[in-house]
């Protein structure tokens, strides 16, 4: 290839670093844009949503707080590099979410409109998130090392949990809410689910 | 899981159709603020922004001149994928005002995350074989003949393009759309990489 590019098969901490940033930033919108719209959507960040609607917390906080037993599982169960890696992008995700409530004030939002453009940009933040060996934390930590350890699949692990999640949100959202949350986390999940694939993506 | 080194008719399809959304979302805080970017989206938006035509149609407009090269120069299936990613982001870019409005925006942070959101929807757009036609095309046609980084060659015609912007835009929004540009093609310089991006 040509003289300028970095070695292909791995990312220099320049590469990474500006992975994390464009990945978090993008998160941190789409959570953004479902707040707007009074939505959840699964994982620990639905749950810390949940949180900041019943008891009116600052949704940042509750999320960064709620990733702190996370992190030693994380560096448990992958190493420090992805413990740091996961705790840098979690932090960076509650400042730029507290960042946007007054700098980016959305006026009206169709929530489809909420739901759709939440699922591509949280799912193309966590996509870029996932290949630069980060991650948002929380609950698929879990999974993972239950799935590693027990062999119990990392997918229902979430799966349970999601459910419990949107059987809490039924009692505090109306119906309309929880449909279109349902459909923003569909698209998300679809994103990840068509697009994280390592054979196309080789990097590390 | 389907063939790892080519992408099937239906992941293109959900990759140009995630990619335009993201290119259209990332228009609309770039719109809000009054603000123009490069390439044909750029002319298209000081061509709006000048006459008070909507950006949809006439960004459509402007880059049918490029389907020609791509079909000559690169292939059919280029040129339908970015005939399909112009007509989307068209269609999109006229309905997003009906599904999102701003009450404030930060020109700061409008241009921040056009750069990142449409820089990403744009990247999904590559690895697809698509492109949003004009520039893009002659751009990607060089890098992959030359190996000079599609980036660079957009940073040179965004330049000439944001001089003649002077005379319909004020100066503090060209200003303040310089950073979104930056950011957009920093975004695709750093990361639009066949070597690494294998699938076709």
């Amino acid at each position: 290839m040509h003289y300028d590019l970095s070695d292909p098969r791995h990312y220099t901490t320049f590469e990474d670093i500006q992975g994390l940033v464009v990945a978090s930033a993008q998160a941190a919108l789409g959570i953004h844009l479902l707040r707007a719209a009074g939505l959840v959507t699964g994982g620990t960040a639905g749950t810390a949503l949940i949180l900041s609607y019943a008891f009116d917390w600052n949704f940042s906080a509750v999320f960064f707080l709620m990733n702190i037993p996370f992190f030693a599982f994380a560096w448990m169960a992958r190493g420090p590099v992805f413990c740091g890696k996961s705790l840098a992008t979690v932090a960076f995700v509650s400042l730029m979410a507290e960042a946007l409530k007054p700098l980016v004030q959305i006026g009206q939002i169709h929530p489809g409109a909420a739901a759709a453009l939440f699922g591509i940009s949280a799912g193309v933040g966590l996509l870029g998130l996932f290949r630069h060996s980060g991650s948002l934390g929380g609950v698929s930590i879990v999974a993972l090392i239950l799935q590693d350890r027990f062999g119990f699949k990392a997918g229902w692990t979430q799966l349970l949990h999601d459910l419990a999640l949107f059987a809490v949100a039924l009692f505090l959202l109306p119906a309309d809410r929880v449909f279109w949350s349902l459909s923003g986390a569909v698209i998300l999940n679809a994103v990840i689910a068509f697009n994280h694939r390592r054979d196309w993506y080789v990097v590390t | 899981m389907t063939d790892p080194s080519h992408h099937s008719a239906f992941e293109d399809a959900q990759g140009l159709f995630f990619g335009t959304l993201m290119c259209a979302l990332g228009l609309q805080f770039l719109t809000h603020a009054g603000f123009i970017t490069g390439q044909t989206a750029g002319m298209a938006l000081v061509i709006s922004y000048a006459t008070g035509w909507d950006f949809g149609p006439v960004f459509f407009a402007v880059n049918l001149p490029f389907y020609w090269l791509g079909l000559r120069r690169i292939g059919l299936t280029f040129t339908v994928k970015s005939l399909i990613s112009v007509t989307l982001l068209s269609a999109m870019a006229a309905l997003m005002p009906r599904w999102i409005a701003f009450e404030t925006l930060n020109p700061l942070l409008a241009g921040v995350l056009f750069g990142f959101i449409t820089g990403s929807g744009l990247l999904a757009i590559f690895r697809h074989g698509g492109s949003l036609g004009g520039i893009g095309i002659v751009a990607l046609m060089v890098q992959d003949r030359t190996g000079f980084r599609a980036g660079w060659l957009q940073m040179g015609f965004d330049a000439v393009l944001f001089t003649l912007a002077l005379i319909w835009i004020p100066l503090d929004r060209v200003l303040w759309s310089l950073p979104g540009v930056v950011i957009l093609n920093f975004v695709l310089a750093v990361n639009h990489r066949r070597d690494r991006y294998i699938a076709t």
